[in-house]
């Protein structure tokens, strides 16, 4: 098993690194009355930790029994009837989903299965919970449409589902949403945190870490603690006895990123536009998100280019990435993010150098 | 540093160091021109002196005499000094021509021996000579002399010869070539007025040889080797040195019309298409290579290929670009001074003399072009035969003119005369094999063609194969019974009750098998009869079992039944085809429509110009009845019809023909687009909405721009390029809007962020990124990589699935790909590389049981780091140790706790089963059921698997299909539509398919297991 599932923490006690958020919480959960919650923050901070640790403290280790269900909705809308399907990770007493997967139809599924989950509404007995949890993950991924509809559900059933929310950026759930939400902000970890638990792992595992080799893993995770552990780990697969000088491989698709980063800044030529186009082609069909794309060839960019450049280039970054969540064929704005930058710094090339 | 400080500092930058965007471009542009004209200031330099009058024309780069000529002919009248100046200058200029002229040398030295310079090695053409000839029998001469130079020519050069009697006046011609002696022009002036009042009777002879003339006069003055002499290699086309600097002249629309070019070599300032667009534009004709009727080479430099040499041999004159610039602008000159003063050249050119018409006249050859031309250039309202012909004209009406002008005998027939022939012998012999001998009938099947016992006839609409199959029948003296697509051809009605009257079929059937009694009866009194079975491929849904009774009826049929169809390989058909003998009509080439055009025009008395019809042949893509049609209609609103006119009149109501979006692509981009109305552009690439921005997208980085002009660092195409990559991302985000809201209104405004803006940025010539690509389009890459981008996600999502009911796992998938994939291919791969096989192996398939990785996930690992260029995460394992890792895998099945489900799905499945299934991920108790449905599960995979690559690998091979077909420059129409959809239209979808399908997989593995985990 890897580390990282390894040591995570099952329950809110157990959380090394926000106790105190995770305090607070246990205090709301206990005293029976849970709002919806929203949790955001930056990927690797332990947000789903949080919530697994949340539910478990609700409902009791019956909610590690999860399923993996493939379920099939039919709706209707208006004058036609849609059939979507989803994966849904589902116990007795939290259904747990990625609504953002069903594409522009992700709204029905909002709706439907939180109608659905009223319907079956747990009994009463023993002093068990009365409703069940939603976890919605991705939120920030819903079409505007799943938010505005799922704002109203939300608040008609609420007696029967709490909702869990949980993005990486709040900035895209509605404000409507958020205001119905108990928000709790998970910030990444600090980089002594991320030591601290790199520590206790290679205490656990009985590993001999040179001093400061944690810290520059931790540096290098860019404060967040899974890349932190995962990292750590393939270097623990790459080589054992570790040695305090020793490299940290970076991610294979980050690497092909500052491949292309160089590319680009090698040359600005039509031709090398189609290369880069290959090779952006290459990490879409590889599964790399094309924003995550973008912001890494960004960094990458910045790290080579001249200080004056820096401003303008952040600029079209942020409005190409922009564009392309507006647009549905990320390629085209990243080609069109990589062709303004060719000229951009072309015209800079020539102006300083002639 | 906030943004408008970089801009600022950048606009500082700029103007320190030049060199840079468009700020510097300007000035770079007047720059230019010296330094690459050198060589042809040079030689105007001396032309200076003499002629002052040009050197205000210098502007334009190089002077053409006969440019000068048209304006410089009114101040010349007084000065008689000048010419022996002028013939030096000439001389000059001629020094360099090519051409062979030896002869002509010869006996132009008679007059003026005192310009022939030494070096000039290359002799002047018949051109100069006449300019100083004087005087009308010297034009003849000369032409004739032209005649002898060239040695192998004959039709050409007749008809040249005649036209030059037909100017009848020297002056005329010459001072059309462009370097006119004073006398002449004298002369000419004198002309004028007499002319004025017969111009237009008289323009016939003359349009031509002025124009003519004005067109060779700048190939004789122009240095040939003026300025570079590069050498090329065949096939490869250099930029042309100046490009874009040159202003492109403007002249009258048919200034070069009846006049044909050949193009070679790199021009000067155009681009090749650039210079075919022009001159066409103009009147002229261009062709591929050179022959008799050649006007004119037109190449700025002498590359010595096949082309020149072969122009040498048969004396066509050689024109630069230059001199093809001020034969346009001469053009115009010619328009304005004719006006004020009657001395330029277009009134000279009317002044020829009254005799010159009616020769032309009676030599057909010319009258044709040569009376259009006039016409075009006078615009010849006043004229007396127009007048006439509107008296003609008036008469008809009755008919249309595709009835009237409907050929009456075989030979009137256009293209297709074997296929006549063929269609008759069929048509002779068939009573003889069918009827008189039923026994020798197998015989003579095998090979002769008239085994068959119907024929089909297939070819485009309009071609005339309904006429031919009727004037074959009326010339054998068949009677023809036409059945068409009016006509009810259902299945015969089985009961006969509706008699033979009720149903067209059962009058067809009986007509079939009836016949036989009546032929037999007497032959020679009874008109045979013949079934003509129109537009068989028009049978449609109330023609039901059509084709199958059709193909009965064949087969008993006592008569000849002759089947017509526009498209043969219509699926309708496919079962009629084996009946037939086919004969495939073609389109019969234009000139082959224009002469018949021609006749009609002539017998209505209307008057056309030759290119005009072939424009309209062309425009009509060979339907002769359309063009009949088109050019019926534009005879009821004027008598006379240009080239202008067809191709105006033909933008709007020319053929609509199915269009591929390859083809689109190419009009999108290619080198004339700049001049496609937008309505054209809209409806090209509305063509098709889906896979044409696809196509754009994908090539828009091939094309150099043709409307930058000189780009020395590239920045001006990168930047049109970003712009471009900017706008097909606003195409994207309407395509979005398009879709999902369905804002349908916005799909104009889509097509042109996506198509249309990123076209007219960079529509010009284009090049190959790659070595070794061909330089057609490409089909868009997207479809391909989101297909496989589609089939990864789908993987991941597998692979997801089993680690999230693994239980150890909860992050998302996202995160799976971009943090988690790398240590778990290391966990995966990197002991095997590095531990002994046996310890390898356990500790990877214990590691994958945890995670309840299939191996079907381990494959997706790998695969999905791949990275082209890199080495594969796989390298270094031996193939034994694989083995090993597969054997234990599955020998571990036995023993598996954990068993994912497996969520590989079948492609192509539409309905799903919608039953609920919960897929069970837990682990098992009893082991043996779950050995069971695990197997079954993994076979069923397997199979799955392969579908599935089976499907994608259709895909490609139908794109790679594609690709070569557009590679080879064929037109692909097959279904592209059909195809380019089905793959848009799957992204969205295959998500919840591909799901479905997988829950109706897990029916299998999962079913029998409604059991909660157990832990």
């Amino acid at each position: 098993m890897l580390w990282v599932d390894k040591y995570r923490p099952r329950t809110l006690d157990q959380i090394m690194v926000h106790q105190d958020v995770a305090q607070n919480l246990k205090k709301l959960v206990t005293e029976q009355d849970c709002p919806h919650l929203l949790f955001y923050g930056p990927s690797g901070s332990g947000k789903k930790t949080l919530i697994m640790a949340i539910i478990c403290q609700m409902f009791g280790p019956s909610a590690e029994k999860v399923k993996v269900e493939n379920r099939t909705w039919k709706v209707e809308a208006g004058s036609r009837n849609i059939d979507l399907e989803l994966t849904t990770l589902s116990s007795t007493n939290h259904v747990e989903l990625n609504p953002s997967d069903a594409g522009f139809q992700d709204r029905y599924i909002v709706q439907e299965i939180i109608k659905e989950m009223a319907k079956n509404r747990p009994i009463d007995t023993k002093g068990k919970k009365g409703f069940k949890v939603l976890v919605l993950n991705e939120v920030d991924k819903l079409s505007r449409e799943a938010q505005h509809s799922l704002r109203r559900t939300m608040e008609k059933y609420s007696t029967y589902c709490r909702l869990i929310l949980c993005c990486n950026s709040s900035s895209k759930v509605t404000e409507a949403i958020r205001s119905r939400c108990l928000n709790v902000r998970i910030k990444a970890p600090t980089e002594e945190q991320i030591v601290k638990v790199l520590e206790f792992i290679g205490k656990k595992e009985g590993l001999q870490i040179p001093s400061g080799f944690a810290a520059r893993i931790a540096e290098k995770s860019n404060r967040s603690l899974r890349r932190a552990i995962l990292s750590f780990e393939t270097c623990r697969v790459q080589q054992y006895p570790f040695t305090s000088n020793q490299s940290i491989p970076p991610m294979d698709w980050e690497e092909y990123i500052s491949e292309i980063a160089s590319d680009i800044m090698k040359e600005q030529s039509p031709k090398r536009l189609y290369q880069v186009r290959l090779k952006l082609y290459e990490l879409l069909v590889n599964c790399i998100p094309p924003e995550i794309i973008l912001k890494r060839l960004l960094y990458e960019l910045l790290k080579k280019l001249d200080i004056e450049l820096k401003h303008e280039v952040c600029h079209w970054a942020a409005y190409y990435e922009h564009r392309m969540r507006l647009g549905q064929k990320a390629i085209f704005h990243l080609e069109a993010f990589v062709a303004k930058f060719m000229s951009i710094y072309k015209a800079f090339l020539i102006a300083t150098f002639g | 540093m906030s943004q408008s400080d970089i801009r600022k500092w950048f606009m500082k930058s700029h103007d320190k160091g030049k060199g840079n965007g468009s700020t510097d471009s300007k000035p770079a542009k007047p720059a230019q021109p010296p330094v690459t004209r050198v060589a042809e200031k040079t030689s105007q330099a001396k032309s200076q002196p003499e002629k002052p009058v040009q050197a205000s024309q210098e502007n334009s780069g190089r002077r053409k005499t006969s440019k000068y000529f048209s304006k410089d002919k009114p101040k010349e009248e007084e000065p008689v000094e000048v010419p022996s100046k002028r013939k030096n200058q000439k001389d000059l200029d001629k020094s360099d021509k090519p051409l062979p002229g030896k002869k002509i040398r010869i006996a132009e030295s008679d007059s003026d021996d005192d310009f022939i310079l030494p070096n000039s090695k290359s002799s002047d053409d018949a051109t100069p000579k006449k300019k100083l000839k004087s005087g009308s029998g010297r034009g003849i001469v000369q032409k004739r002399l032209a005649v002898d130079e060239s040695d192998g020519d004959d039709v050409e050069d007749k008809e040249a010869s005649l036209k030059s009697t037909g100017r009848g006046r020297g002056g005329r011609g010459g001072s059309g070539r462009g370097v006119v002696k004073k006398p002449l022009n004298v002369d000419e002036s004198d002309e004028d007025d007499v002319e004025d009042k017969e111009a237009p009777l008289k323009s016939t002879g003359r349009g031509r040889g002025g124009r003519g003339a004005s067109a060779a006069a700048p190939a004789g003055g122009r240095g040939r080797g003026a300025g570079r002499g590069g050498f090329m290699n065949f096939g490869e086309r250099k930029d042309p040195p100046n490009k874009g600097q040159k202003e492109v002249p403007e002249g009258a629309s048919d200034c070069l019309a009846g006049l044909t070019f050949v193009i070679s070599g790199t021009l000067d300032s155009l681009e090749r298409e650039e210079a075919e667009d022009l001159i066409k534009r103009h009147g002229g004709r261009v062709t591929g290579s050179v022959s008799k009727k050649t006007n004119y080479l037109l190449c700025d430099e002498d590359i010595g290929g096949r082309k020149s040499s072969k122009a040498k041999e048969l004396g066509t004159t050689f024109l630069t670009e230059d001199g093809l610039f001020d034969m346009i602008r001469a053009s115009n000159h010619a328009k304005t001074p004719a006006l004020e003063s009657k001395k330029s050249m277009d009134s000279a050119d009317v002044s020829l003399t009254k005799k010159s018409p009616q020769k032309v006249e009676t030599k057909k050859i010319l009258s044709d072009s040569s009376l259009t031309k006039n016409v075009a250039k006078k615009g010849l309202t006043s004229g007396a035969s127009p007048a006439k012909q509107r008296g003609k004209s008036t008469q008809y009406s009755a008919l249309t003119w595709t009835e009237k002008y409907r050929p009456k005998v075989p030979n009137d027939l256009i293209g297709n005369q074997s296929l006549v022939k063929q269609l008759h012998d069929w048509l002779v012999n068939w009573h003889k094999q069918f009827l008189d001998t039923g026994s020798k009938k197998t015989g003579k099947k095998a090979n002769d063609s008239g085994a068959k016992k119907a024929v089909l006839l297939s070819g485009t609409p309009g071609i005339g194969k309904t006429t031919s199959a009727k004037l074959v029948c009326q010339m054998l003296g068949f009677q023809a019974i036409e059945v068409n697509a009016s006509d009810t051809r259902g299945k015969a009605d089985a009961k006969i009750e509706k008699g033979i009257g009720g149903s067209n079929a059962n009058s067809i059937k009986e007509l079939v098998s009836n016949e036989a009694l009546s032929i037999d009866m007497d032959r020679s009194k009874h008109p045979k009869s013949v079934l003509i079975m129109d537009e068989v491929d028009g049978m449609s849904a109330g023609d039901r079992g059509g084709i199958a009774d059709l193909i009965s009826s064949i087969k008993i049929s006592k008569i000849p039944i002759i089947c017509i169809c526009n498209d043969r390989y219509s699926q309708k058909l496919k079962s009629l085809v084996n009946y037939c003998l086919l004969l495939s009509f073609r389109k019969p080439t234009k000139q082959q429509v224009a002469k018949r055009l021609m006749q009609v025009a002539n017998a209505e008395g209307l008057q056309a110009n030759e290119i005009a019809l072939e424009e309209l042949a062309e425009r009509v893509n060979g339907d002769m009845r359309m063009a009949l049609n088109q050019l019926q209609y534009m005879s009821l609103s004027m008598s006379v019809i240009k080239y202008d006119d067809v191709r105006q009149r033909l933008l709007t109501s020319g053929k609509d023909e199915d269009i591929s979006p390859f083809t689109a692509v190419d009009k999108l981009f290619g080198f004339n687009a700049g001049k496609l109305r937008m309505d054209e552009r809209i409806d090209l690439s509305m063509s098709d909405p889906d896979l044409v921005p696809l196509l754009i997208q994908e090539n828009y980085i091939n094309y150099r721009p043709s409307s930058i002009g000189k780009d020395d660092n590239g920045m001006k195409r990168l930047n049109l390029i970003a712009r471009a990559a900017e706008s097909i991302g606003d195409g994207d985000i309407f395509n979005v809007q398009i879709r999902k809201y369905r804002q349908w209104q916005l799909s104009q405004s889509g097509s042109l962020a996506s198509c249309i803006i990123p076209a007219a940025l960079l529509h010009g010539q284009r090049e190959t990124l790659e070595q070794g690509e061909r330089n057609f389009n490409r089909f868009g890459s997207w479809l391909g990589k989101n297909s496989s981008l589609g089939k990864n996600k789908r993987l991941l999502e597998d692979l997801h699935v089993h680690l999230l009911a693994s239980r150890e796992y909860n992050s998302e998938r996202e995160t799976l790909r971009v943090e988690y994939l790398t240590l778990l291919l290391k966990r995966l791969t990197e002991p095997l590389r590095v531990l002994p096989k046996d310890e390898a192996v356990q500790e990877v398939v214990e590691f994958m049981n945890t995670y309840s990785i299939s191996q079907e996930d381990f494959d997706t690992v790998v695969e999905i780091s791949k990275f082209k260029g890199r080495p594969n995460p796989m390298d270094g394992v031996q193939s034994t140790v694989k083995a090993a890792l597969t054997r234990a895998y599955k020998e571990g099945n036995k023993f598996r706790m954990v068993r994912a489900a497996d969520f590989v799905t079948l492609p192509g499945i539409k309905k799903a089963p919608k039953k609920r299934i919960a897929a069970i991920l837990e682990p098992y108790d009893d082991e043996i059921g779950e050995n069971n449905d695990d197997q079954v599960a993994v076979s069923e995979d397997d199979s799955s698997n392969e579908e599935d690559l089976e499907g994608s690998a259709v895909g490609e091979k139908l794109q790679q299909e594609l690709q070569s077909l557009n590679s080879k420059g064929v037109q692909v129409q097959v279904d592209l539509k059909g195809s380019g959809n089905s793959n848009g239209k799957k992204t969205p979808a295959s998500r919840g398919k591909n799901n479905s399908s997988a829950s109706q997989k897990k029916g299998a593995g999962g079913s029998g297991s409604g059991t909660k985990r157990k832990r």
